[in-house]
Formats: C-alpha cells, sequence, structure tokens
C-alpha cells in the first residue's frame, strides 16, 4: 500500500504570522522520517496539518497521493502519539487500545484479540485490564503505541513522545520503536527538538528552523555534509570561524580569516569570490600534529576538561574566537592546560565552507 | 479543627472563630429547622390551646396533601418539571461550556462570560419580569415571529408551563454552566484530539470522553439546577398562570395565606424530602460521591 506523504507546496499562516513557509516534501511509503528543530521552529504545525487538525493556508496534503483537503480529522489514515500519550484515564488498557476499533464497529471479540495480539507486540500482555494510571511511564508510552497502531494507520505520527522519559528508557524506547517500525512497515513520521533521538532512528531528517526546511538527508550526510548555516550548528558541535572568500574552484575555498590566515574547505559551489562565508571545523577533526596538506591555525587554550575516554579544550583564537576540540585521552600531556598556546591542524576535506555570516 | 486554628491565631481567637460558626449553624440553620419539623407534626391551634390537651403529635398534616388530590398533582409537577427544567438547561448549557472551555479563544471566552453574568446583576424579579414583557401575548416576541411569518397569530406563552420553563431555564443557566465549564476545562484538549485522531466523531468523542471526564460537573450542575427550580417561587409566580401553580406556591399560601405554619411546614418538608431523594438518584445515575461534587 502506498503510504507516502506529500506536503504539496504547503504554507500555513496564523493571522501574520507564517508557521510554515512554502514547503515541498516527500516522505516515501514505510519511511522513518524525522523533522528535527528547536521549539517554534513549526514541527508541530507539520504534524498538525497531517493529522487534520488544521488545515494549510496554501497548497495541499497528500497521503498514498490522495488530496487531504477537507478531511477531517477523523477520517484520514493517520494516528498519532502525543507528547503527554493522551491516554484515556477513565478507561482500561485494554478499552484505550480497542477505542478506535470501537469507533469503526468492530465487534467485541474481534477487538479483544486485536488488543491481546498488540499488547503481546508491546510485550505488556495480561495487563488489559489495568487501569491507565497503574502503569509506569515506560509501560504508558508502549500503550500509547499500541492504541495508535491498534487502527491500522498508514502513517504513524510521533510528537516528542519519548521526551518525558528518563534518559535510559529513552535509549531502549528508541531501539523498541526502531523495531516496530520495521515490523510494520508503515511510515512514522517523528518530531524532535532531539538530535540523538533524530539521527539514531531516522532513515531521513529534515531539519527546520523559522518555518523552513533547511535540509533533507539521512543522518550521515547531515553530520558530515551540511547545507546552510543552521544545520552546520544545530546538528552536533560545530567550529564556525568566519572569513572572505578569497578563491573558490570547483569544490574547494579558500577563505582569508584575518589574523587566523588564510584556510580552506569544501563546500558545495554556492560561494562567490568575495563574499563572506564561514568555515565549520567539527571538534573531533583538530589533531595536535600537523600532516601533510593540512591547515593549521594558532590558538591559547582556555580550559581543559577530562571527559573520560576523551578531552574537550576550549581555545581561543588571536581574533577571539572560542574554539572547541575534542582529542582522545591518549594524546593528553603536560603541556595542555590553562594559557598555553596551542597549534591545531585540521584537514581541509573535513571542513566545509558555507556563505554567509555564520551566525544563527 | 481547632488545634489548628488555635496553632495559627491563638486559643482567644480560635475559641471566636469557632463560636460564632457554631452560633450561625446551630442559630441559624439547625434550630429553625427542627422547629419547623416540630411543627409540621402538630395542629395549627389557637393561641390559647398551644401547649393544651389537644396539641399533640401527629401526621394529620403529611396526610393533608395526600388527601388533597390538587395539592398532590400540584406537587408532581413541580418535581417533574423541575426534572424538565434541569433537562433543558443541562442541554442549553453543556454546548455553552464546551465552547467558552474548548473551543472559543480566551477573548471570546471572556467576552461570553462577561454577557452571560452581566444579567444576573439584575435582581432575579427584575430579570423575570423582563421575561413576562418578552413572553406577552402582545410582546416583541410574538410581534417577531408574526413578522417573520412563523406563526398565523400571537401564541399565549405565559398561559401554559412554558414561560415558567423558559424563565427558569434562563434563571438557573448559570448554575449549571459553570460546574460543566469548571470540569471541561480540566480536560487535556489532546484526549479530545486523541479520540478524533483515531476516528471518533464529535458525538462519539463527547460521549466517551468529554461526558464522562465531565461527570462531576454536570451532577453538581443538575443538583443545583434541580433544587433552586423546585424551591423557586418568583418565576412560577411571575411567569406562571393559575392553572401552572408551582408547590412552594402552595407552600407560601399555608404559610401566609392560610395562616396555617403547621401545614405549610409538612408540605415543605415534604419537597426537601424529594429533593434529597433526587439529589441521591442523580449521584447514583451518574456514579459520583459528594467528594466529588466539593470539588
Amino acid at each position: 500500500m502506498d503510504s507516502s506523504v506529500h506536503l504539496d507546496n504547503t504554507v500555513m499562516q496564523f493571522g501574520d504570522f507564517t508557521a510554515i513557509q512554502k514547503t515541498d516534501l516527500t516522505i516515501q511509503s514505510g519511511e522513518f522520517f524525522s523533522f528535527l528543530g528547536p521549539s517554534g521552529c513549526g514541527k508541530t504545525t507539520i504534524l498538525n496539518m497531517i493529522s487534520g487538525f488544521i488545515d494549510p493556508t496554501q497548497g495541499d496534503i497528500k497521503i498514498g497521493g490522495k488530496s487531504m483537503r477537507g478531511v477531517p480529522a477523523n477520517k484520514r489514515p493517520t494516528s498519532m502519539i502525543f507528547q503527554n500519550l493522551a491516554l484515556f484515564p477513565l478507561m482500561t488498557v485494554a478499552e484505550n487500545i480497542e477505542f478506535g476499533l470501537e469507533v469503526r464497529g468492530v465487534s467485541k471479540s474481534e477487538r479483544k484479540k486485536a488488543s491481546d495480539r498488540l499488547l503481546e507486540l508491546v510485550a505488556l500482555e495480561g495487563s488489559g485490564t489495568k487501569k491507565v494510571s497503574e502503569l509506569s511511564g515506560g509501560q504508558r508510552q508502549r500503550i500509547a503505541i499500541a492504541r495508535a497502531l491498534a487502527v491500522e494507520p498508514q502513517v504513524l505520527l510521533l510528537d516528542e513522545p519519548l521526551s518525558a522519559l528518563d534518559l535510559k528508557l529513552r535509549q531502549h524506547m528508541r531501539t523498541e520503536l526502531k523495531a516496530i517500525q520495521r515490523k510494520t512497515g508503515i511510515t512514522f513520521i517523528y518530531i524532535t527538538h532531539d538530535q540523538g533521538e533524530a539521527l539514531t532512528m531516522s532513515d531521513r531528517v529534515a531539519v527546520m528552523s523559522a518555518g523552513r526546511i533547511q535540509q533533507v538527508a539521512d543522518p550521515i550526510t547531515l553530520y558530515k555534509d551540511p547545507h546552510t548555516a543552521f544545520v552546520a550548528s544545530f546538528v552536533g558541535e560545530n567550529n564556525g570561524v568566519s572569513g572572505k572568500v578569497v578563491a573558490a574552484n570547483s569544490d574547494l575555498v579558500v577563505l582569508d580569516c584575518g589574523p587566523l590566515g588564510k584556510l580552506s574547505g569544501r563546500s558545495h559551489g554556492n560561494v562567490a569570490v568575495g563574499a563572506d562565508a564561514t568555515l565549520f571545523i567539527r571538534p573531533e577533526h583538530f589533531r595536535l600534529q600537523a600532516e601533510d596538506g593540512m591547515h593549521t591555525l594558532g590558538a591559547t587554550i582556555d580550559e581543559v576538561n577530562f571527559e573520560g575516554a576523551y578531552l574537550t579544550l576550549n581555545a581561543k583564537t588571536p581574533a577571539d574566537q572560542a574554539l572547541s576540540i575534542q582529542l582522545g585521552t591518549h594524546q593528553f600531556s603536560e603541556s595542555l592546560k590553562k594559557g598555553a598556546p596551542v597549534s591545531l591542524s585540521y584537514n581541509e576535506q573535513d571542513a566545509i565552507v558555507i556563505a554567509g555570516e555564520g551566525h544563527v | 479543627m481547632f488545634s489548628q486554628l488555635k496553632s495559627r491565631f491563638g486559643s482567644g481567637l480560635a475559641v471566636g472563630i469557632i463560636g460564632m460558626i457554631a452560633i450561625w449553624l446551630i442559630g441559624m440553620v439547625i434550630l429553625p429547622q427542627l422547629l419547623m419539623v416540630d411543627y409540621s407534626f402538630r395542629p395549627n391551634l389557637l393561641p390559647a390551646d398551644i401547649g393544651g390537651p389537644k396539641d399533640t403529635y401527629s401526621l394529620v398534616n403529611y396526610e393533608t396533601l395526600f388527601s388533597n388530590k390538587i395539592h398532590l398533582a400540584i406537587f408532581f409537577k413541580t418535581i417533574w418539571s423541575s426534572v424538565l427544567v434541569t433537562g433543558l438547561t443541562l442541554v442549553v448549557s453543556y454546548p455553552i461550556a464546551f465552547y467558552l472551555a474548548k473551543v472559543a479563544t480566551p477573548q471570546k471566552a471572556a467576552l461570553c462570560l462577561l454577557l452571560l453574568i452581566i444579567p444576573f446583576w439584575i435582581n432575579e424579579i427584575l430579570r423575570t419580569f423582563s421575561w413576562y414583557i418578552i413572553l406577552a401575548y402582545k410582546g416583541p416576541l410574538n410581534a417577531l415571529l408574526l413578522g417573520l411569518g412563523l406563526i398565523d397569530r400571537p401564541i399565549r406563552f405565559l398561559s401554559g408551563d412554558g414561560g415558567v420553563l423558559i424563565g427558569m431555564v434562563y434563571a438557573y443557566i448559570l448554575f449549571m454552566i459553570f460546574p460543566i465549564y469548571n470540569a471541561i476545562e480540566s480536560l487535556d484538549t489532546n484526549q479530545i484530539k486523541a479520540a478524533r485522531n483515531l476516528g471518533a466523531g464529535w458525538i462519539r468523542t463527547h460521549w466517551r470522553v468529554v461526558i464522562p471526564h465531565a461527570k462531576p460537573g454536570i451532577a453538581t450542575g443538575c443538583i443545583m439546577t434541580f433544587m433552586l427550580a423546585a424551591g423557586s417561587y418568583a418565576v412560577p409566580a411571575l411567569l406562571g398562570s393559575p392553572g401552572s401553580r408551582w408547590f412552594t406556591q402552595i407552600i407560601y399560601n399555608w404559610f401566609f395565606e392560610g395562616g396555617d405554619w403547621n401545614q405549610g411546614a409538612a408540605y415543605a418538608f415534604l419537597l426537601l424530602v424529594i429533593c434529597i431523594g433526587f439529589i441521591a438518584l442523580v449521584m447514583r445515575v451518574f456514579k459520583v460521591g459528594l467528594g466529588d461534587i466539593a470539588k
């Protein structure tokens, strides 16, 4: 069955405020797709549009190729897991799971079969007669998943469902969600501000900022090849060094970074000579010893933090720019201390040049 | 309670507070009620005979109601009409309460609440009189209906029970709206969204999610409205015709026109007993306890 979701030139406005800028995006059938962004970036609005709680101002939402314009929330082939789960507290666990089937007029015995099967799927056999209040946070989470799956949706929408859980449980639920998605084969659309969640579970991630999708890519590409300054600094940690473009040939760009000299890195070919640009280098790409073809910049150490397997250094460049550097603990030496000079080298293939000032 | 008050205010003030509450409760609530109970079991006598051989306890005053067919009919009609008023008020109030609690923006909700409350700053008698004017045979409502061509000749709203029902629904609507509004407002909006999302239409969403949650509020509203309707005097006196008398009017007549306080007290107690029975019934039907209602 085709359960793709297509945001067809969708725009959402609330009065004068544009929550979602014109967006055209197709989420493949059976894909685990995440929207990642800070709060207020419009990701929940997208979920509300897909589920039918609001209709886009312009454009359309298509599920499985069918236009959803004018289709009310209760007639859409979607099912949502809410941030606060929104289980019905006055119903038992089984009644919660069976609610969607009850609405569809499924017979009592069929409903019972379905809820038993789903309780087994989420490893909570035999808790059908319990009250919701008798369950722990993780169990409630799984009941919410079972309830959403009971209606056999084409698309499952997840609105930061793990944010209320503690760290251990959250990591466990990530694996379980991924497993359930593989087992059921339905399209998962996941909303989160937690990049760890987005990167570990998703097939593809859309990074959003201020109502606009910045980049859509698989997690590795997103990390290695950010297309905008926002993505570069929002996904993972990054150091941005600003300068002016002095040379740009095919995919390699040289920047004049003032007191830091000339530095170069890869680009996507959208920077022009003479324009402002920012060079992004990840903390783990710095080396203390320069090898052939590496670029080196000098800095002064501000702080050394020992974190077990690795060290993080906070340093300042002569241009008074803060840098964060991550080194393997084996590289520790007495010379790495507050106030000491350090020379940092990086491979130009590991650095990305993005047009603009880089402040986001 | 005393030790709490004592630790907070000192023993002198604590005794004062408890004493005032006690005077109020005993002197102004309990004793008058007991006096009325006592009255209701004794015959109506001339002052000279009180305390004499004729002054004996009996159930005669209570039997009067059951032997007087007209009074009995009015008694049951009052109970039945109060149930009707309660039902109608619920039907009118629930959508308003839901709208205020979940649909309206905060500004609109505030405006609506204000519009609902302002008329209640006016005395109940005056408000009821305004309905008297609206519903009059040559009043604006008939004029409007005639003007719209919906009726051929004016309707006598005020001759039957219709005027009383309309007046009462209006008079007690706030007592129904507010408890339901409070109950619905405490419902997590995501619960409604979840029900919709799982495919429930509006009727089922209300029936399975909103109403079960709002049940204590609905019960409170029903009880208050019923009590006020059954005990109402002004509305039936003004909007009702001689053909639609309320039981409270009979009680009033016994007290102030018949001069028979003993008979009036017995009638009043029968009404009270029925009302308490009704509350117990409502609480059982809605499966709510006293604690839920006190919330």
